[in-house]
């Protein structure tokens, strides 16, 4: 199937992308090239492959090692927060979550 | 003396005081001052901090205690994996600035094996491509034709390796990304099992694929490096507590009377240049070593990247949600809003692979499409690692050519998105099945450009990949010796 321009640009909003026009054009002809050679899969999918072969790929490794639960690592956190663009105390600083009126969307 | 040394002899020399590593990894440094302009490979080296390391296990090699199976063995980290306190961009614009707060599990023990890592070397930006061009921090050529492509993503791992810069060095392949640098630039390359290398502390590309591994100049220093870094660790929970080989132990055995299984669906007439002609002469070489070869099939080989491409970047999308700007990297500068400043920090970090393939993912999960892509390929996945488990009933071990064909021009695919996954036909199922892959230089084509022939084994069966894989470096008597870079 080929991606349509508006196709690309709701996409690209639903993962937090801004793209130019000219971006848009390009990756829908790309896109469109890769989604039609993905959609030669239908014919794979076919009686020799059944919906519990989904399980088997997902369970790669068969023997998860549990994750030890310990105290907190401040010298640790405090490397984190060193990576922050801004921050106070313990926490990130962001702009709004509720925007000024009209900004966000 | 670094072009003409093993990893293997650099340690052993080393224990027994014969050579310091002081002056190991001084060469080193001098090798890649002379070199590295040309190849590109190295984005920042950690002059000061290797020397101190270095001069630390001389110390302790005088005062009598042991020292570890890579001591003083300079290393190349490829830009994703974390070591504390150093700068991590894993080729990207959106991490510039990151420090690393933590060491990779994979790093910690390279460190306790003594190896001393001597800087990051280049990739694509977070592992996407197959040519390293997609790194928006350098250029990195290939070693044995500098106006060729080193492969990728690990290109800078694979073209440090291959220029003789380092013995050895750390790559990540989520789909080929070791094994096809490694092909292209005439070294070995090794994708362990998936869970036998910890991922902690590697920048997450597609978690379900994701691996780390050695590239060496030789079988043996890959076995050695892949003993180093493999085994437990509980902060990667897909990390295996199954008990490490002693890679090193069987490695000369020799594959007399092993079954060795070509796949019927590996269509040799579909190869580039000469390379059907190479991977031929590879299956000969194994053959003289006295392997049985069968054949195999393996039908759903021919959906591997096409699968690939939709699970790993269904994962890369949401893996890659976490850089919008809040925690560390870029942030768009005068964002109004959250909302703002996650696409304006996203937009501008991102180059335009990264984006494109972000898009395809969130596109394969989206509402309506979910289960015609993301679904339907995670089905596929599940049955390819069923049609391996079973070939493995009549193979001890499978072979391909690592790649269609040889390195190829740098600009030759990177306005051809589908052209470039394509390089990657013969490594995708390898990664989907979760198996071991390793990439073992086999001769070069009439270019001159080395050829790499894949040796695929079951979970875990790692060693006898290996153990293959130098049977066939004995029989062909291969050196990397590029002519680009005497």
């Amino acid at each position: 199937m080929s991606l349509a321009v508006e196709e690309v640009r709701r996409i690209a909003e639903l993962a937090r992308l801004r793209i130019s026009a000219r971006e848009e054009a390009t990756f829908a002809s790309q896109l469109s090239d890769i989604v039609d050679y993905i959609d030669q899969l239908r014919a794979f999918d076919d009686g020799a492959v059944s919906p519990e072969d989904a399980d088997a790929a997902v369970d790669a490794a068969d023997n998860d090692l549990p994750r030890p639960t310990g105290a907190g690592d401040r010298p640790l956190l405090d490397r984190f927060l060193d990576n922050a663009p801004a921050s106070l105390d313990r926490f990130l600083l962001v702009p709004q979550v509720k925007a000024a009126q009209g900004a966000d969307e | 003396m670094m072009r003409s040394t093993t990893a293997e002899g650099l340690a052993e020399a080393i224990r027994s005081g014969e050579r310091t590593a002081v002056e190991t990894v001084e060469a080193a440094f001098a090798r890649i001052d002379e070199i590295d302009g040309a190849v590109g490979a190295f984005l920042e080296l950690w002059r000061d901090e290797a020397a101190e390391r270095a001069a630390g296990i001389d110390r302790r090699r005088d005062e009598g205690q042991p020292l570890g199976p890579l001591a003083g063995v300079p290393t190349a980290l490829k830009d994703n994996m974390s070591l504390a306190g150093h700068e991590l961009n894993c080729g990207s614009r959106i991490l510039a600035g990151y420090r690393a707060p933590y060491t990779a599990g994979a790093v910690e023990r390279l460190l306790a094996a003594d190896a001393v890592p001597v800087g990051r070397v280049n990739m694509d930006e977070f592992a996407m491509g197959s040519s390293c061009e997609n790194s928006a921090l350098a250029v990195t050529r290939n070693p044995w034709n500098l106006d060729m492509a080193p492969g990728g993503s690990s290109g800078g791992s694979a073209a440090a390796v291959a220029a003789a810069e380092t013995p050895l060095a750390l790559g990540s392949d989520t789909g080929g990304s070791i094994r096809q640098p490694a092909a292209f630039c005439g070294v070995v390359g090794v994708k362990p099992t998936y869970g036998r290398v910890s991922r902690y502390g590697l920048v997450a590309f597609a978690s379900s694929l994701d691996q780390i591994g050695p590239l060496a100049r030789n079988v043996r220093d890959a076995a050695l490096a892949l003993g180093a870094i493999a085994g437990p660790d509980p902060r990667d929970a897909t990390c295996s507590d199954a008990p490490v080989d002693d890679y090193l132990k069987t490695i000369e055995d020799g594959i007399e009377g092993m079954r060795i299984g070509t796949i019927r669906e590996v269509r040799t007439s579909a190869l580039e240049g000469d390379a059907a002609r190479g991977f031929e002469r590879a299956l000969a070489a194994l053959e003289r070593r006295g392997a049985e070869l069968v054949e195999v099939s393996v039908p759903l080989i021919e959906a591997a990247v096409a699968t690939y491409y939709v699970l790993a970047n269904s994962e890369a999308s949401a893996n890659l949600a976490r850089f919008d700007g809040s925690r560390y990297g870029h942030r768009a500068a005068q964002a109004r809003s959250l909302g703002e400043m996650y696409a304006g920090s996203r937009s501008e970090g991102f180059g335009p692979e990264v984006k494109r393939r972000i898009i395809l993912g969130t596109f394969a999960l989206s509402s309506g499409y979910y289960d015609a892509y993301y679904g339907r390929a995670a089905r596929i996945a599940g049955a390819l690692r069923r049609q391996f488990a079973e070939a493995f009933g009549a193979a001890d071990l499978l072979v391909t050519p690592t790649c269609p064909g040889s390195a190829f021009e740098l600009g030759e695919r990177v306005d051809d998105p589908l052209a470039m996954y394509l390089s990657d036909v013969f490594t995708t199922p390898t990664s989907l099945a979760g198996i071991p892959g390793v990439s073992v230089p086999c001769g070069l084509d009439g270019r001159g450009l080395p050829l790499g022939l894949q040796i695929l084994a079951p979970p875990f069966a790692d060693a006898a990949a290996l153990r293959a894989a130098r049977a066939l470096e004995r029989e062909t008597g291969f050196e990397c010796r590029p002519e680009a870079v005497r």
